[in-house]
């Protein structure tokens, strides 16, 4: 079987200059796989590249086996595509509940004129996907701050408002991009169990992450990026110990 | 009271014609599409029926509704090359529109009698009426705004990145908000020939589009509430205020940066997320504790790499 998500020998060059040179990964359903690597190494780019923002100058992306380099982000979206922003990105001035909802979007059954007028089946659906996005406010701890503005909330509610969005879009793959910048260590440990349990149901998540502790300790497999190239690869303890990787880090 | 009504008559039509354009300026505004057409497809629905009425002896309803299609067709087939374009843009290709349909007016005298405009248009655009319609729009943009279409306009307006990476299509909405955009401003231009008896080309030049524009930032692009509370504030001010009336556009200018530099979402929409974050903090008190901002730095490169460091 193969995975979920595979790169082969991906690159991206910005005017001749590469951002990712060479990078193959394979992300299996049902896991966690790590990627890091030291500021600048091209870990944005690659998930940039993954979700259609970004084209490949060359390489291929396949996504259950089929090709999707030339896919727009949109059709990669409804395909099942899912994503968090490491520099958070919400709707401020909607309600948390408006912007986890807004994640539904690619289930939305109901016409262009139902919703325009607010006909019955346009209000039957915004009430399930209410209900449902309240399911998801319930597994983040956040159901009393469901009618609060995104933007009045803290940095640690954002990312999880961020994380409720991409869930609520039901992906198959999850790609998680320092999903626990500037949280302390309480915070990450709650959100790890919620990633497990995201893997746990079968979506192939990759998450991106410069905190190495919590990285070691979701990941089954891990791949170190650094100035645009893979360098390592593995089973998490054995890449911490790989002395490429610690000379990437402390920049000896 | 009827007599208050009777002597600022002319006034309400004129608040309520400007209501339907400044919520034309508003949907599109609110789906991030930088439209500045509102003036012209406004000079295109009034113009349609004005010319049906005097020259062709339409009944006034069919052609109101006939000026109003006419916005609705011109928009929608200029939303499609529209939509492939954005922001600074999509202002220009749309102040050419205005243009084009400006000069249409000015100098293609046959049809509309140039700069004389159209006269004798019989008044049948009346206060009950023009009000009837603004209900009616507001109620279908409530609606429109509180579902999936609305929901998607907001994403995109805040963030296309995101947008695109919920599957949501950017153009497609655009297109939406463009057509509906031309529709209401149609919708505006036709009362407005039938509530005037008469229209010339100057109406719907560079004033026109300010004032749609001026009238949504003041009142607040994100609800519909906001397009309403700009008419009204923007269109009845010069009239109270008579004795200001030779320096009315300095007046507007300056409302319009107070407006900008302290009340930036706008007068509604502040007034409206005050009163629902009064109301959250009367409802759970305890909330209040948890939404006390954060002093998570967005991020710390020193720490991130010192933790990676302790860990290696």
């Amino acid at each position: 079987m193969t995975a979920t998500l595979v790169l082969k020998d991906v690159a991206r060059h910005f005017g001749g200059v590469p951002a990712v040179d060479g990078v193959s990964i394979e992300v299996p359903a049902g896991q966690i796989t790590g990627l890091i690597g030291p500021n600048g190494a091209g870990k944005t780019t690659v998930v940039n590249l993954i979700t259609g923002l970004l084209h490949l100058t060359s390489g291929k992306v396949l996504l259950d086996g089929q090709d999707v380099s030339r896919e727009e982000a949109p059709a990669l979206a409804r395909a099942g595509v899912a994503r968090t922003f490491q520099n958070i990105r919400l709707v401020p001035d909607a309600s948390v509940l408006d912007n986890v909802v807004a994640g539904f979007h690619r289930h939305e059954k109901a016409g262009l004129w139902a919703n325009l007028l607010g006909l019955p089946s346009a209000r039957a659906e915004a009430s399930d996907l209410k209900r449902r996005a309240m399911e998801l406010l319930d597994r983040f701890e956040m159901t009393a701050l469901a009618d609060h503005r995104a933007g009045s909330l803290s940095y640690g509610h954002q990312r999880r408002i961020e994380m409720m969005r991409a869930l609520a879009t039901k992906p198959r793959l999850l790609l998680l991009d320092e999903p626990v910048a500037g949280m302390n260590d309480t915070e990450a440990e709650s959100l790890a169990g919620i990633f497990r349990k995201v893997a746990a149901e079968g979506v192939a998540v990759l998450l991106i992450e410069h905190n190495m502790r919590f990285v070691m300790s979701l990941c089954s497999h891990l791949y170190v990026l650094a100035s645009g190239r893979l360098i390592a690869e593995g089973e998490p303890t054995a890449v911490g110990r790989d002395p490429k990787v610690v000379e990437a880090y402390l920049g000896a | 009271m009827m007599n208050f009504f009777f002597t600022y008559q002319s006034l309400f039509d004129h608040i309520l014609v400007y209501a339907l354009l400044a919520m034309s300026q508003y949907v599109v505004l609110r789906a991030g599409v930088f439209s500045l057409g509102t003036a012209g497809f406004a000079a295109l629905g009034a113009y349609g029926a004005a010319l049906l009425i005097t020259k062709s002896g339409w009944p006034p309803a069919a052609a109101i509704v006939a000026g109003t299609l006419l916005g609705t067709v011109s928009s929608a087939l200029l939303a499609l090359p529209l939509s492939r374009l954005r922001g600074v843009f999509q202002a220009v290709a749309t102040l050419a529109l205005v243009q084009i349909v400006l000069s249409a007016t000015q100098n293609w005298v046959s049809l509309t009698n140039g700069a004389l405009g159209v006269n004798g248009i019989p008044k049948v655009a009346s206060t009950g009426i023009l009000l009837t319609v603004v209900v009616v729009v507001v109620l279908l943009l409530v609606a429109m705004g509180r579902y999936s279409v609305g929901r998607a306009m907001d994403v995109i307006r805040e963030d296309e990145t995101v947008a695109v990476s919920l599957g949501i299509s950017v153009p497609y909405y655009h297109r939406i908000a463009f057509i509906v955009s031309g529709t209401l401003a149609g919708l505006g231009g036709a009362p407005q020939a039938t509530s005037s008896y008469a229209i010339t080309p100057n109406e719907f030049g560079f004033s026109m589009l300010v004032a749609a524009l001026t009238m949504v930032v003041l009142g607040g692009r994100t609800t519909v509430w906001g397009a309403l509370v700009g008419a009204v504030i923007l269109t009845s001010l010069p009239e109270l205020f008579r004795v200001f009336a030779d320096y009315r556009n300095v007046v507007q200018g300056i409302l319009l940066m107070l407006v900008i530099v302290y009340l930036p979402r706008g007068v509604a929409d502040t007034l409206l997320g005050l009163l629902r974050d009064r109301r959250l903090r009367r409802a759970a008190p305890l909330a209040a504790v948890v939404v006390a901002p954060a002093a998570a730095p967005a991020k710390d490169p020193v720490r991130a790499n010192f933790e990676a460091r302790a860990h290696l």
